[in-house]
């Protein structure tokens, strides 16, 4: 028993982190921060879902907030006030309109319609590789956001969904967020995710090995999807007012930036990205507002938010080109060693491309015979 | 003694590029055959076509009789045809373990996976040291045994082997084919070799043929190949000078 759980002590590290941090904040009274922690449990979240496709397929999706998109509209159709419905989102379906349903059945809502919505793309699109399939994701993003935009019997359009009742404390999004690693966890340790990795590392090899590629990202695409689509269905019941607005290129590249500041190829990564960068985010932003020294204020000039932010992350992937966590995972005790690393091997990051082709560089060092 | 893989007339060509004109060969059950050609032959063109990563655009592949052309390359490996890819392609951020564990997964038996890997391990003792190593640390010769180890994970019947000498010192190389000539004994293994020379194929080959400007130049049993005159002649053609014919692809 001992042993399953120093094999798998790290999704149980990142969950006692992200109770630590809320621990922490939880020693200031101040308001604001309980929302900000709100908010970065929801991200964590979300870019855990992002991490589920990316950092396992190695394909860069642009279109995941079309997931969040997506979740959060079905949350808010589930539980917004039926007088609002019926008034302003006249095009929903009765079962919809006329009634307001729980909590967890908005969120499952969410998760579904967000899986559902992944699972056609995905058919679609899941064949292609590399740039090819990122930049499909992002129409999907930009058609997302065009049709939620413009259908206004279902979305109200430019105008807001009002009355979704806010039952989405920093309690509820820390145990869906500790609910999402966990799953992403389990997907990476699985056949499944075995599989996919072994594709992103290399294609010609995981097809002679049987692995059918389009099956195993299509399976991870579906499921980041419905992680994404929670992330949206209780951000949706955290903000209460819902537009179409922040589910578009802003919040696009702040997750990919949490990810790959962090580091993609792992799940650490992800959740330390969020909370990373969330840091430097609110650190700027009190700055921004002025910090008192003796009677005076001395506050940065607006904007400096996002160029510091740009800053520091520059300078977090020039000194750790593969993120914070160099794309492994936290392990503080230690489960079974590794083998003694053969003469003066670095614990060096992992190779950040498979061994090619290196011809021409034949192996000199003595070694003993192998059979 | 059936023709396990049977490759009739196939035509190859990658745009304009003609790799394969009018290939044919087969491999028999339980036999060791090799290609050999100079670089841009079109021997690996050859095996990519067998292994399904290539579609012919004439003739037929069939695989115990059976037409395997518009299978994709999974769907192949699924048959008991492996192919070890030219210049060693394993999966680098993953363990050595685990690119096993990969193999392994086309069997539907855990056990019985878990058993082979443990059989497998014993005949790469280096691979067994370093189970829990990313393999893309470990050293050119190791990551070509990891390729030839997930390979057989798969439970082949025939394994396809794409120039495993790649790259690799003498010493090594040799050691390489130890271990598919044992595991060939121990797994009834059928095997399709690729290379570039033809010195130590000879010793183990039970046929040959020679591949040149994407033609059979030359095909017989190793042991009437011996002298080494005819190959020569197959491999550099007519003229004397060693060098690559006009017509084939670069």
């Amino acid at each position: 028993m001992g042993h399953f759980l120093l094999r798998h002590q790290t999704p149980m590290l990142l969950a006692v982190l992200l109770v630590l941090i809320a621990g922490a904040t939880s020693l200031s009274s101040n308001e604001a921060l309980q929302v900000t922690l709100t908010e970065m449990f929801i991200r964590v979240i979300v870019v855990v879902g992002l991490y589920v496709f990316i950092g396992n397929s190695g394909i860069i999706s642009f279109g995941h907030i079309g997931f969040m998109c997506i979740g959060a509209y079905a949350a808010a159709w589930a539980t917004a006030e039926p007088s609002f419905k019926q008034i302003m989102l006249s095009g929903l379906p009765a079962f919809l309109q006329e009634h307001q349903y729980p909590f967890l059945v908005a969120t499952a809502g969410a998760l579904l319609l967000a899986m559902a919505v992944a699972f056609v793309l995905g058919l679609a699109i899941m064949r292609l590789s590399g740039t090819a399939a990122s930049i499909a994701t992002f129409a999907f993003l930009i058609i997302v956001n065009s049709v939620y935009s413009n259908w206004d019997s279902l979305t109200a359009g430019v105008s807001s969904i009002i009355g979704i009742p806010t039952v989405v404390g920093s309690f509820t999004a820390y145990a869906f967020a500790a609910l999402a690693i966990l799953v992403a966890y389990l997907f990476q340790i699985s056949r499944f995710g075995l599989m996919l990795r072994a594709s992103r590392d290399d294609e010609v090899a995981a097809r002679a090995s049987a692995v059918k590629i389009m099956r195993v990202r299509l399976a991870a695409f579906v499921l980041s999807a419905g992680l994404v689509g929670i992330g949206g269905g209780l951000y949706a019941q955290f903000l209460g007012i819902l537009t179409v607005d922040p589910f578009y290129l802003n919040l696009s590249f702040i997750t990919i930036a949490m990810l790959v500041v962090g580091g993609m190829a792992s799940l650490s990564g992800a959740v330390v990205g969020v909370v990373a960068v969330t840091a430097i985010v609110e650190i700027l932003r009190l700055f921004e507002r002025g910090v008192p020294i003796g009677g005076a204020s001395l506050g940065l000039p607006q904007g400096s938010q996002e160029i510091g932010l740009g800053i520091v992350m520059a300078l977090i992937l020039i000194f750790r080109p593969n993120g914070l966590s160099r794309g492994r995972e936290f392990a503080h005790f230690a489960g079974a060693p590794l083998p003694a690393p053969s003469t003066a091997a670095p614990v060096a990051p992992p190779a950040s491309a498979p061994a090619a082709r290196p011809e021409g560089i034949p192996i000199t060092d003595e070694r003993k015979a192998i059979v | 003694m059936g023709a396990l893989v049977e490759v009739d007339g196939i035509h190859v060509r990658y745009g304009d590029l003609v790799a394969l004109r009018d290939v044919s060969l087969s491999v028999a059950e339980g036999e060791v055959v090799c290609i050999i050609g100079p670089n841009g032959a079109g021997k690996s063109t050859a095996l990519t076509a067998i292994a399904g990563g290539v579609a012919p655009y004439a003739g037929d592949i069939r695989v115990g009789g059976v037409s395997v052309l518009g299978l994709r390359p999974e769907q192949v490996a699924r048959l008991g045809l492996s192919l070890v890819p030219e210049g060693r392609h394993i999966f680098g951020t993953l363990t050595v373990e685990e690119n096993l564990r990969i193999g392994g997964y086309i069997q539907g038996d855990r056990a019985a996976a878990k058993a082979d890997m443990e059989r497998l391990l014993a005949l790469f003792p280096r691979l067994a040291e370093r189970l829990r190593y990313p393999a893309g640390r470990l050293s050119g010769g190791e990551q070509q045994m990891l390729a030839v180890a997930r390979a057989v994970m798969t439970r082949p019947r025939l394994l396809l082997v794409d120039e495993p000498s790649l790259g690799l010192a003498p010493r090594i190389i040799d050691q390489i084919y130890e271990i598919l000539l044992d595991l060939r004994q121990r797994a009834a293994l059928t095997l399709l070799i690729n290379e570039q020379s033809s010195n130590r194929i000879l010793k183990h080959a039970d046929r040959i043929y020679v591949l040149r400007g994407g033609r059979v130049q030359l095909e017989g049993p190793a042991a009437d190949l011996r002298d080494g005159e005819a190959i020569r002649h197959a491999y550099f053609g007519f003229g004397e000078a060693p060098v690559a014919p006009l017509d084939a692809p670069a």
